[in-house]
Parts: structure tokens; C-alpha cells; sequence
């Protein structure tokens, strides 16, 4: 069945352990491969999947229209420090921005605390003399002299990129973009990573470590993208290839090559933004998104059909749970990113009594070797994988389609020598324990991105993804007071799913500090149109009309004096006097909404920075609501034991395959997937829809 | 293992609960706050106690408030306990009554269910100004409490729901900025409220006695863990002494900090009998400010899962005689303690390493150094700038000082350049480390750095106050000392050396320069591996002159090679000029034996 007209889209998702590739037709047919990652070159595992895929279908490289790809090949880089070699230039007296940071560290009273090492070594970050004051005015002219001797130096470093990131350049790039030219002059093929054209907005710090990211990835990122394009062309896969940014837009690998900072959190955006096109299709206003793995879990909230984005992340932070407050960990990377509470709590999570006699669970992980106790690799110490596996939630005898063995024994025994037994409990009650108190951890993910934004989470429904998300959703929603869960098909490999949702997104930002009221508004009106124009012409170039694109702008606000700001939207038109109440008007709703309370009407709203969002939609149109999974499902297991605390006892549930809940019914209830496990608790009840949602209402 | 009397399950859902409740509390005032000392410098704490005042969960917390809110809590349960009710809010900020220093403000909330007083919710918060003779009411070189600002003794904000509007009209004429002080109390009364919805929640989940039995359990819980930790530590008795230069008023005049450890069994006494009299200048502490001094460095040397309460306390008992630096009594001026606070925690650090060789650090740079530039614009409009920061730590017995890493017991942001030139009349016209400053060690200390301000408009008051010119930061077994903080006019040009600390006119034009002190060095520096010498040397952290004289490596800066031979050479003229027989536990000065064989 040779296709003559590619209709095949492709999301893969790459990551640590296993390259998830999912194919949809426009019609709805769907195909999915899980396959173990190729480490050393990530793009091969991409091309041989889809051989496989192919081999088994039928379907061929003309199949296929375009492959949208989430990829944590940049964020590696940041991770295991295998970036590039990075000359930085700065300004005289600036020399230690990138390493001073911002002092603060992410624990305290940790005397072993060490600082993640700066991406630039110090020698490597050469001064320049010159002097641009806070209003742009040049004081003290560039020395192109001495700007020609600095570069010469990082030359004969032989660095891979040069980064360059002056003081008060938002202000005035005339300095920056005189030091682009001697480099390119000198150097015609050597990438750069300018400040003022990556992100011309306050704040040296913020400014000079995201230039320097950008440039840190940039030849990996290329590199991969270039052998991820020969391997497809080999393979006779002509297809375009669109990467994921962290934003949950997509955008083309050129533009990606060019800006890779915008792709380092690229992995968890798809099944967010597939999550948010899903709800806004069934008619969910309001969802809270819920992806837990083996480490760690993730959340986020969609209102109002918008993912809610931060305008900073840290790169490499880890899982702090502890606080939101403790910031220091990681690289400040400050492009838009979907917003993620992040915690780790995952299926291998360990479970351990402390000293002061309380159960605790996690943050370590028995990770993939020796993983939990159940996978008879030699792990010992019981993991919250084991938990499940004891109260009869997860199959006793194997895991993905029986590519992985359970033995469930080992599992009980440890959880009754190393927890029960010194609690004075039953091996169930232990387990019961560490699954809620798992739960409750996962719980803190979830405040974190709704009622610490003064959000009421009764009001969401829930979407659950990721291999083990479907199997806590029941008791997390139970405990949140949340009424409706939703898990979407292939759950376990939804944040491949997810890109085929996605549309292609550009956002620029400036900073433009001024009192709202009483401003000469036409220089901003024209700031925001130079920007406007500048996402259009990317979106032409990325092949887009003026048809299907659509262009969004947004002001960064707050009240003068305070030093963080809300984004609020900015209607489209003029920007007047008019427009500027409005905007005053909006941002007091939205803080005393977010913050519980809003200031009186003299209080000054200061404008802070101008964004704007350029938005091309595939012109394929959206996911078909009606899906048809081509990979055969399943036979429906023998019912099994499962245990559900002391007001119900072990009870007999039944093993069921997704297509069974067609008819609606009563928990509990255990649903088993090749990608993941449903629990459906007592008393919920569970539906199918057309579009092979699984509906848990409790 | 010790049997508990609840559900081990049940308690740590519990647990996770009420730490949300404290956690949730400082979100609120976070997010709410407009002040840049509540948001960068994070100076506040949130908490939550059980109905008789007995601290169960700090919220993420600065530690120089950890022993800040049982000792308020004590103060309003003396003066209300018989008179409280449903809708009361408490307020107060007296240090001779339970408070720390005026600028902050306690409030409290108590919380009741069927009469019954289960809880409090606790906030402190560093208020911007309160009043007094210096804006900001920091001021360092006030003698007195009664120029430092308003003193609000404990009393009823609100009584059974209904605000006490004199106390409001008594605060908003006395401070200079109300409209930031009400923001910032409304952010704290926001904070209250969230703790209340939540703990409500609480109680209906759990029900009010199992409610109480928990809040104990989770006191007794943190206390089964700090004893458990403090077991594992040597027994036996500890001292230290360190010196603040002077108090600003008394210029050099040089006051003295001793403690002693004495740790038996499951229980650690930190005495800081023989500590300096009170001082005419106002960085007098609270003996509430010198048990969070003493809490902090205890903390650093006990596992972190420990949750902050009561528990902690009851194993470690403070002692500190009134009328002395630690617990000054009326009229002690106490408003810039800071400077003593972080100093106690250094001296801690040094007793902590004479129990604990290879496990604690050697001096960083004593905390943060405190400039403020205020005045007037033609147009009579004020302007006030201040900047409290601090960066270089102590070497480790395993690793060397952080460069740029503010000190523990406050941990600080730095507020932008670009922010501060956007918004105020000043430039920074350097901000980068100094070589040369970290004292030489087989670790070798924290590399400082320095700032340079400008004033662009007509005049200004400069202010500073820093510290560690006369007495350096000190070294540890055979680390140097720390190289002492500086303070310039006209850096670059005539270079006027000023004192540490000053009060001056500081005119349109004018360059003042702070550099800070470097963090002690940990270990013998000829054991210092060469490779990390070249390495800092390559970084201009060090001279390859010092990387010989305090190291004795030779290195060739052409090829950026280290030479082996001369190296051994040097280091072994060393060993034998500076005559140790055995390693110095602490050094205060440079031996300049050692440099001369070098030489």
C-alpha cells in the first residue's frame, strides 16, 4: 500500500531509555513504537523505528508529510556539561555576571552545596571597554581595538562559538552588534550568540547565562539536527521536520539551529499541549495535566485554553521539592517555557522509614538499574512501583506486553521485612501507606501550579498521562476534591502523542519600561508592530500565509516598585491611552485574582516588556476526533485481588482491556495497557469516548 | 526505633499537610510583598504553632528568624493568654519584649474550632521602614533603642475581628514610607488568612484531637531526629573566640564573641558567657536573634531532613547572660545586628570545627556588607538605595570556599545593575572578583569581589557598614586567613582610603569602591594539588607571584605549565622555613616566614 500522498504525521519523543514514535493518519489511524534509544547518535533510533513502523505497516518514507520531534539532546548537553567550547565578551568591570550569579543558593544550612560550574570558564570571558548607560546613551565609545585584541584571544582559545552580552545593551545594541561584525570579519564562519537578538530585555544576569546557553548548544544541536536530516534522506524519508520548544510551539530545525535555546525544554511540552488541544475539543475549559514516569512527575494548568508559561526556567535544577522559593540551582535560561511543577516522585521512588519512625518516600530513585524490587534485578529497597505491584494494581506477572517480568513475591517480601514489620503493619497496610503518602507528594505538584496561583483545583479536570499517571490520577483527584479524570490514548507515550497537536509558535519579547498612564504610547505601539512583523516574516519563511498564521501580543506588568510582573494580554489595534486603561484595568483583576488583593486606583502600573506570539496552524488541520489504534489490543486479563484500605478490604477487580469501557462502569476497576496501567477506584466511574479518552468521574 | 503513639502513615500525610499550610504562607507574602527586602533578601518567615504557642512548622524560613518566633509567641502568650479570642490578630516588634529589631513585625493569628484554640499562624516580615532617625531604621551607629523607630509592644491588631484603627494611625505617622508598610502588613494578613482556610481544612479531615495529638507529634518528631543526630556527634566541651572590628561608634575599639559547645549525649549547650558587654553602637542582638545564630550553625552539622520547630529547639539549649553583645538589655540600640548575627554563626562554625575537623568550614567573609546612599532630588523627592550583599565562603575540609554564594545565614539575591541604573541615581561601574583576597589552604577560600558606585545626582549620604579590616577572616589546620575587606573614594585616581565603616557626603561624580574580605583557607597550601593552582591562576583568581609565595608552584604562564621540579624545590624550603610542629588549628595572620623562603 504505497502512499502517493504523504498523510502520515510523526511525533517522536527521545528520551533516557526508550524513543517513543507515534504515526497518525489523517483519518485517525494510529500507529505507536517504543524502542530502546541509541545513545550515542539519538537520531538513529528515530530512523530505524520508522523502518520498523513501515516494515510493519506497509507504509513508506512518502507516507510520511512531517515529523514533529521533542528532543532532550540540548538539555544533555547542559546536563552532562558537553557543550561547546564558549568565548564570552562582555563589558569592563562585568567580567563575573555569568559566575556571581545571583548569590542565592537553592538549600539551606547545606554546607557541601556546590555551585553548577559556569558554562564559560573565566578565561575564557574576555572584557571590552565601553560604557552604555541605562537610557542607551553611549558614555564611554567602544574601543574597536580592543575589541578586535579580545576577540583575536578567544580565537587562539579556538572556541567553538563566541557569546556577547554587554551592560545596558537592551537599551542600545550599537556596541554588541560592532563587536558581531569584527567577529564575523575575522571569523566568517564561527556561530554567535548576540544578546541584543536573542533577548533584548533587563537584567545582565538573566541576559548574559541565556546568550550563553544558546551559544553552549548551538553546534550539538546542529550536529544532531544535520545527522537526524542525512538519516531520513538516506532512509528516503523526505519528509519536514518541525522540533518542540519549551514555549509548547513548534518551530522548523532551521529556526532551531539558529536558537536552540528555545528547544532545551523541549520533552515535557508536547503531552501538556496535546492535553490542552484534547480538553479544548471535549470542552474543558479548565485542566490541571498530570504526567508521572519513573522519577519524577510533572504538572500544569490549561485555563481557558491557555498553557500557563514562566518566563524563566532553571536549566538542570533538578527536583526541588522543598520550595518554589529557593532559586540558585541550575542555568537561568529566560525564554518563554511552559510552566512545570516538577517533583520526584516517580514509580521508582524508594520507600524507607526515617530516624524520627515516619515513612518517607522518595526523592532518590532506584532509577532503571537495579529499578524497583519487583524487577528481580537486584534491587532490595521497596519502591512505590512495588507498592502497586503488592496491592494488586499493577499486573503480578509482567509489564509491557510482557517484555518486562514482575515477580510480585520479592515485592511483598520487602515491603513486609523492611516497612511493615517495624510499623507493626500488614505488607497491604505498608504498601496502602506509601502509595498515599506518594500520592500526597505528588499532591505538592499539583498546588504548586493551581492554588499557589490562587487557583481552586475542584474546578479541574484532570489529565492524566506518562506510564504511571493514570495509575495514581484516582487517588489524587479523591484528595484534591477533583471530579473528572481524563486519560488520553497511548497515554504512556503521550508526549509523542502530544506534538501532533501542536502548531508552530515564534515569541519575541523587549524590554520597554514606562508608566502606563501618561505615556507617549506611540513608541511603544511602534515597538509592538516592529515585533509583529518580525514573527510574520519568520512564519513566511517557515512557509506559512497570512491565512493560517495568526499573530498574539502581550504586555509584562506590575506595580512600580514591585519586581515581578504578570503577563497580560493586549488586544489587537491601536495601543492608546485607551488600550493603556484597559491593560491597568486587566492587571488589577489578574493580581488580585493571582495575589488575593489589588491596589487602589493611584497606584502606578508600570509597562515592563512587550511580547508578542506568532502562531502558524498546520494546515492539515487538527488530531481527527475519532482514533484507531492499529496495534492490536491486548486479550483482558483474569480478574485479580486488590486492596483498597480497611473499609474495603481485598476485592476481586476486574482486568480489562480500553475498548471494554465502552459501556460505563462501576470500580474498581484495572485497565491494562501496553504503555500503561488505569486504576479506576471504588465507587468512580469510568466511560470511553469516540475520541478513546478514557472519562473517570468520581 | 522509637514506637510512636500514631499511625506512621497517617503522620506523615499529616506532616506533609501542616509544612504546606507554612510553606503556602511564605508564597503568600512572596508574591504579595512590594518590598525589595521581603522579595530579594527574603528577610521573613511564616509559621504555624499549636494552640498553647509551641512552634510545629516554619515555612521556609530566613534562618536568622529561627528562634525568632517561639520567643515572640512566649511574649504574646504572657501578655494574652487569659485574653484571647476568635478574630484576634497580634502585633508586635519590641526587642525588649519578645521582638528582634524594630523593622520587624510580628503578626499572629490564633486560630480556634469550637472555642477551642488549636493553632497559630505566625508571619514575621522585615518592614522597609518603621521610623526613627536614619530612613530604612538600619542605621548602625545609633546609641540607643529610642532613636531606632516606633516600638509597638504585643497588642491587639484586631480584637474579635474589628481593626484597632489607633494602632494603624500610630504606625502610619510614624514611618516614612505607610503606603509599603500597610502593603507589606496586608501581605502578612493574607498570609494568616491562607493558613486559616487551610488548617480548617485540616481539622475537618482529621478532627480536632487527632489534630492536637499530631501538632505534638510533629514537635516530638523533629526533636526524636535532632537528639538521634546529636548522638551521633563526640561528647565533650568546645571554645572559640572571633572579634568584630569595632561597633562603628567606638571606632577601634574591638569587641569580643566566645562561645562554648558542651555536648553530652543526645543534648548540645551553646554558652556564650565571656562574650563582649552590650555596645554603645547598634548591632546588639536579642538573645532570640543569638539562639537563630546558634540554631543555624548547629543545623549545618545535622542531616537536613530535620523539619524546623520546637522539636529542634529542645535539644539545644542557648545561654546568654543579659546586658552582654548577644542579649542586650534597655537601652541597647540593636537595629544593624546583622553584622553580630552572622559574626556568631562564624565563631559557631569555628567551635563546630574544633569538635568536627573534617567537617566544618573556615570563616567566609562574615556576611554582608551594608551600603545605603539616600537623599533628595532637586525636586525634593527622596531616594534611598540599599544594597546588603555578601559572597565569599569559608574553604571546606573537602573543598574550597563558593565564590559569589551568599553566606548561610541569609540567604540573599543580588538585585540586577541594569534595575538598580534604571531606577536609581547611581551606576555600578564594576562588579567583579578580586585576586589575590581567598587565604591559601590545601582548600583555599572563597574569592571576593568588589563594587564600584557612582552618584549622578547633586548629593547624597553614604553609608556603610562592613567589617574583617582589623581581624581577618580566619583559616583552618593550616589554612590562612582571608585577606581583609577594603573601602576606597576615587578608586582608580587618588585611591583615599576610607574606614570600614562610615557615614559621608557623597557628591555627583564621586567613585566609592567596597571590597570584600576573601574566606579563610582550609588545610596545609603546600598540600594544595598544583593542578588547581595552575588552574586558578589561568583564571586570574591568582598571581602566579602568590601562587609561589602561598603555595610554592611555580608555574610558566606562557604555556600555561606548571614546573615540578621547582615546585618541590620551593615547597620544601617552605616546609622548612615556617618551623611548624604541628598544624595550626586556626591562624588569624600571615606567617611571613613562609613568604620569605619562598622568595
Amino acid at each position: 500500500m504505497a502512499a502517493k500522498v504523504p498523510t502520515f504525521r510523526v511525533g517522536v519523543d527521545i528520551g533516557g531509555t526508550f524513543t517513543d514514535i507515534v504515526l497518525l493518519g489523517r483519518h485517525g489511524a494510529i500507529h505507536t513504537k517504543k524502542i530502546s534509544s541509541s545513545v550515542g547518535n539519538y537520531a538513529e533510533a528515530i530512523v530505524d523505528g520508522l523502518l520498523e513502523v513501515f516494515a510493519e505497516s506497509g507504509l513508506n518514507g512518502g507516507s510520511i508529510e512531517e515529523i514533529r520531534h521533542g528532543t532532550t539532546v540540548a538539555s544533555n548537553a547542559i546536563l552532562e556539561h558537553k557543550g561547546a567550547r564558549v568565548g564570552l565578551i562582555t563589558t569592563k568591570g562585568f567580567r563575573d555576571v555569568l559566575e556571581l550569579r545571583t548569590l542565592r543558593m537553592p538549600r539551606l544550612y547545606d554546607m557541601s552545596w556546590e555551585k553548577p560550574p559556569p558554562l564559560v570558564e573565566r578565561y575564557l570571558r574576555r572584557v571590552v571597554d565601553e560604557r552604555v548607560d541605562a537610557q542607551g546613551d553611549v558614555e564611554r565609545p567602544l574601543d574597536e581595538t580592543d575589541a578586535k585584541t579580545q576577540v583575536d584571544a578567544l580565537l587562539a582559545e579556538k572556541v567553538d562559538t563566541i557569546a556577547v552580552c554587554l551592560l545596558n545593551s537592551f537599551a542600545n545594541p550599537a556596541h554588541e552588534l560592532a563587536i558581531k561584525a569584527i567577529i564575523a570579519d575575522r571569523a566568517p564562519n564561527l556561530p554567535m550568540s548576540i544578546s541584543y537578538e536573542v533577548l533584548p530585555e533587563i537584567k545582565e544576569y538573566e541576559r548574559t547565562s541565556t546568550t550563553v546557553i544558546n551559544a553552549y548548544v548551538m553546534p550539538i544541536v546542529a550536529t544532531y539536527l544535520r545527522a537526524l536530516r542525512k538519516g531520513l534522506d538516506a532512509a528516503r524519508i523526505p519528509a519536514r521536520l518541525l522540533l518542540m520548544q519549551s514555549n509548547g510551539g513548534l518551530t522548523t530545525d532551521q529556526a532551531a539551529a539558529e536558537r536552540p535555546m528555545n528547544i532545551i525544554e523541549s520533552g515535557p511540552a508536547g503531552g501538556v499541549v496535546g492535553a490542552e488541544k484534547l480538553a479544548r475539543a471535549k470542552g474543558f475549559d479548565k485542566i490541571i495535566t498530570f504526567d508521572m514516569g519513573g522519577t519524577t512527575a510533572k504538572a500544569s494548568m490549561v485555563e481557558a485554553g491557555q498553557v500557563m508559561r514562566a518566563q524563566e526556567q532553571s536549566v538542570g535544577a533538578g527536583i526541588m521539592a522543598s520550595s518554589r522559593l529557593l532559586t540558585g540551582a541550575g542555568y537561568t535560561l529566560k525564554v518563554p517555557a511552559i510552566d512545570l511543577a516538577e517533583i520526584g516522585a516517580g514509580g521508582g521512588s524508594h520507600v524507607r522509614i526515617d530516624a524520627g519512625g515516619a515513612l518517607q518516600v522518595g526523592p532518590d530513585s532506584a532509577g532503571a538499574l537495579p529499578g524497583p524490587v519487583c524487577y528481580g534485578k537486584g534491587g532490595t529497597i521497596p519502591t512505590v512501583t512495588d507498592a502497586s505491584v503488592v496491592l494488586g494494581y499493577v499486573s503480578p506477572t509482567h509489564l509491557v506486553g510482557g517484555a518486562l517480568k514482575i515477580d510480585a513475591e520479592r515485592a511483598r517480601d520487602a515491603y513486609k521485612r523492611r516497612i511493615a514489620e517495624p510499623l507493626g503493619l500488614s505488607p497491604e497496610q505498608a504498601a496502602l501507606g506509601a502509595y498515599r503518602i506518594a500520592a500526597a507528594n505528588m499532591i505538592r505538584a499539583i498546588r504548586a501550579v493551581s492554588t499557589e496561583r490562587g487557583r481552586d483545583p475542584r474546578g479541574f479536570a484532570l489529565f492524566a498521562f506518562g506510564g504511571n499517571g493514570p495509575l495514581f490520577a484516582c487517588g489524587i483527584a479523591q484528595a484534591l476534591g477533583i471530579k473528572r479524570i481524563v486519560v488520553p490514548p497511548a497515554a504512556g507515550l503521550f508526549s509523542s502523542f502530544g506534538l501532533l497537536y501542536a502548531d508552530v509558535e515564534h515569541h519575541f519579547a523587549r524590554t520597554f519600561r514606562r508608566l502606563l498612564r501618561g505615556a507617549d504610547l506611540a513608541p511603544v505601539d511602534a515597538a509592538w508592530r516592529e515585533l509583529a512583523e518580525a514573527a510574520r516574516a519568520q512564519l513566511v519563511a517557515d512557509g506559512f500565509t497570512d491565512a493560517d498564521m495568526q499573530v498574539a501580543r502581550s504586555a509584562a506588568l506590575h506595580y512600580k516598585g514591585q519586581s515581578y510582573e504578570l503577563v497580560i494580554p493586549v488586544p489587537d489595534g491601536e495601543v492608546d491611552a485607551s488600550v493603556a486603561a484597559l491593560l491597568e484595568e486587566r492587571f488589577g483583576v489578574e493580581h488580585e485574582r493571582v495575589y488575593g488583593h489589588r491596589a487602589g486606583p493611584d497606584e502606578p502600573v508600570e509597562l515592563v516588556s512587550i511580547q508578542v506570539i506568532g502562531r502558524g496552524m498546520s494546515r492539515s488541520g487538527g488530531v481527527p476526533t475519532e482514533l484507531r489504534m492499529t496495534r492490536p489490543e491486548p486479550d483482558a486479563g483474569e480478574p485479580r485481588l486488590a486492596y483498597f484500605g480497611a473499609e474495603h478490604g481485598w476485592v476481586t477487580t476486574p482486568v480489562l482491556r480500553r475498548s471494554d469501557l465502552k459501556k460505563p462502569l462501576q470500580g474498581p476497576a484495572i485497565v491494562e495497557e501496553y504503555d500503561a496501567t488505569v486504576l479506576v477506584a471504588p465507587g468512580a466511574t469510568a466511560s470511553l469516548d469516540a475520541g478513546g479518552n478514557i472519562t473517570i468521574d468520581l | 526505633m522509637t514506637v510512636t503513639t500514631v499511625d506512621p502513615i497517617d503522620f506523615e500525610l499529616f506532616k506533609n499537610a501542616v509544612f504546606s499550610i507554612a510553606d503556602e504562607m511564605a508564597l503568600t507574602v512572596f508574591r504579595t510583598t512590594y518590598s525589595a527586602v521581603l522579595k530579594d533578601n527574603m528577610d521573613y518567615s511564616t509559621g504555624f504553632a499549636d494552640g498553647d504557642g509551641r512552634l510545629a512548622a516554619q515555612g521556609l524560613t530566613l534562618p536568622g528568624h529561627l528562634g525568632s518566633t517561639p520567643t515572640a509567641l512566649e511574649a504574646i502568650m504572657r501578655h494574652f493568654a487569659d485574653d484571647m479570642a476568635p478574630g484576634d490578630v497580634f502585633i508586635m516588634n519590641d526587642p525588649f519584649d519578645g521582638g528582634m529589631h524594630l523593622p520587624d513585625i510580628f503578626v499572629f493569628k490564633p486560630r480556634y474550632h469550637n472555642g477551642e484554640r488549636l493553632a497559630f499562624a505566625c508571619t514575621v516580615c522585615h518592614h522597609t521602614d518603621v521610623g526613627g532617625r536614619v530612613a530604612g531604621s538600619n542605621a548602625s551607629d545609633s546609641t540607643e533603642i529610642y532613636a531606632e523607630g516606633l516600638r509597638i509592644a504585643p497588642m491587639k491588631l484586631y480584637e474579635a475581628g474589628r481593626l484597632n484603627k489607633t494602632i494603624m494611625t500610630f504606625i502610619e505617622k510614624n514611618v516614612r514610607v505607610p503606603v509599603m508598610v500597610f502593603g507589606d502588613l496586608r501581605a502578612q494578613l493574607a498570609a494568616c488568612h491562607i493558613a486559616e482556610q487551610q488548617f480548617a481544612e485540616v481539622v475537618a479531615k482529621w478532627g480536632p484531637d487527632v489534630t492536637k495529638r499530631m501538632l505534638q507529634e510533629t514537635i516530638d518528631y523533629a526533636e526524636r531526629l535532632t537528639r538521634a543526630a546529636l548522638r551521633d556527634l563526640p561528647d565533650g566541651e568546645w571554645s572559640f573566640e572571633d572579634w568584630i572590628d569595632d561597633d562603628g561608634v567606638d571606632y577601634g575599639k574591638p569587641i569580643r564573641l566566645f562561645v562554648t559547645l558542651r555536648k553530652t549525649g543526645d543534648k548540645m549547650i551553646v554558652d556564650w558567657t565571656g562574650s563582649n558587654p552590650q555596645v554603645r553602637g547598634a548591632i546588639n542582638n536579642t538573645l532570640s536573634y543569638t539562639k537563630s545564630a546558634s540554631y543555624c550553625a548547629v543545623r549545618s552539622v545535622l542531616p537536613p531532613n530535620i523539619p524546623n520547630n520546637e522539636g529542634v529547639f529542645r535539644a539545644i539549649e542557648v545561654i546568654c547572660p543579659p546586658g552582654t553583645i548577644g542579649n542586650g538589655v534597655l537601652p541597647a540600640a540593636c537595629a544593624a545586628r546583622g553584622l553580630t548575627g552572622f559574626r556568631m554563626v562564624d565563631c559557631m562554625f569555628g567551635a563546630l570545627a574544633m569538635m568536627l575537623p573534617d567537617r566544618v568550614k573556615a570563616a567566609g567573609d562574615g556576611g554582608n556588607t551594608g551600603i545605603s546612599v539616600g537623599g533628595y532630588f532637586s525636586d525634593r523627592s527622596p531616594f534611598v538605595y540599599v544594597d546588603f550583599t555578601c559572597g565569599a565562603w569559608g574553604a571546606r575540609p573537602w573543598a574550597d570556599g563558593l565564590d559569589g554564594n551568599s553566606h548561610m545565614f541569609a540567604n540573599m539575591a543580588l538585585p540586577s545593575v541594569e534595575v538598580t541604573e534604571a531606577e536609581q541615581p547611581i551606576s555600578v561601574l564594576a562588579f567583579e572578583f578580586v585576586p589575590d583576597k581567598a587565604g591559601a589552604g590545601k582548600w583555599r577560600g572563597g574569592v571576593p569581589y568588589m563594587r564600584d558606585y557612582r552618584l549622578n545626582t547633586e548629593e547624597a549620604t553614604l553609608q556603610v557598614r562592613s567589617d574583617r579590616r582589623d581581624f581577618r577572616p580566619f583559616g583552618l589546620y593550616g589554612g590562612s586567613p582571608g585577606m581583609a575587606s577594603e573601602n576606597y573614594l576615587d578608586p582608580d585616581g587618588e585611591k583615599l582610603v576610607l574606614p570600614s565603616k562610615l557615614t559621608r557626603t557623597f557628591k555627583r561624580g564621586e567613585v566609592f569602591r567596597h571590597v570584600h574580605p576573601g574566606g579563610g583557607g582550609w588545610g596545609d597550601p603546600l598540600e594544595r594539588d598544583p593542578a588547581l593552582v595552575l588552574r586558578d591562576v589561568r583564571n586570574e583568581f591568582l598571581s602566579a607571584a602568590k601562587a609561589r609565595s602561598d603555595y610554592g608552584v611555580v608555574i610558566d604562564t606562557q604555556g600555561w605549565t606548571i614546573d615540578n621540579a621547582a615546585t618541590e624545590r620551593v615547597r620544601t624550603a617552605m616546609r622548612a622555613s615556617r618551623g611548624w610542629t604541628e598544624v595550626p588549628k586556626v591562624q588569624w595572620h600571615d606567617a611571613p616566614s613562609v613568604r620569605k623562603a619562598a622568595e
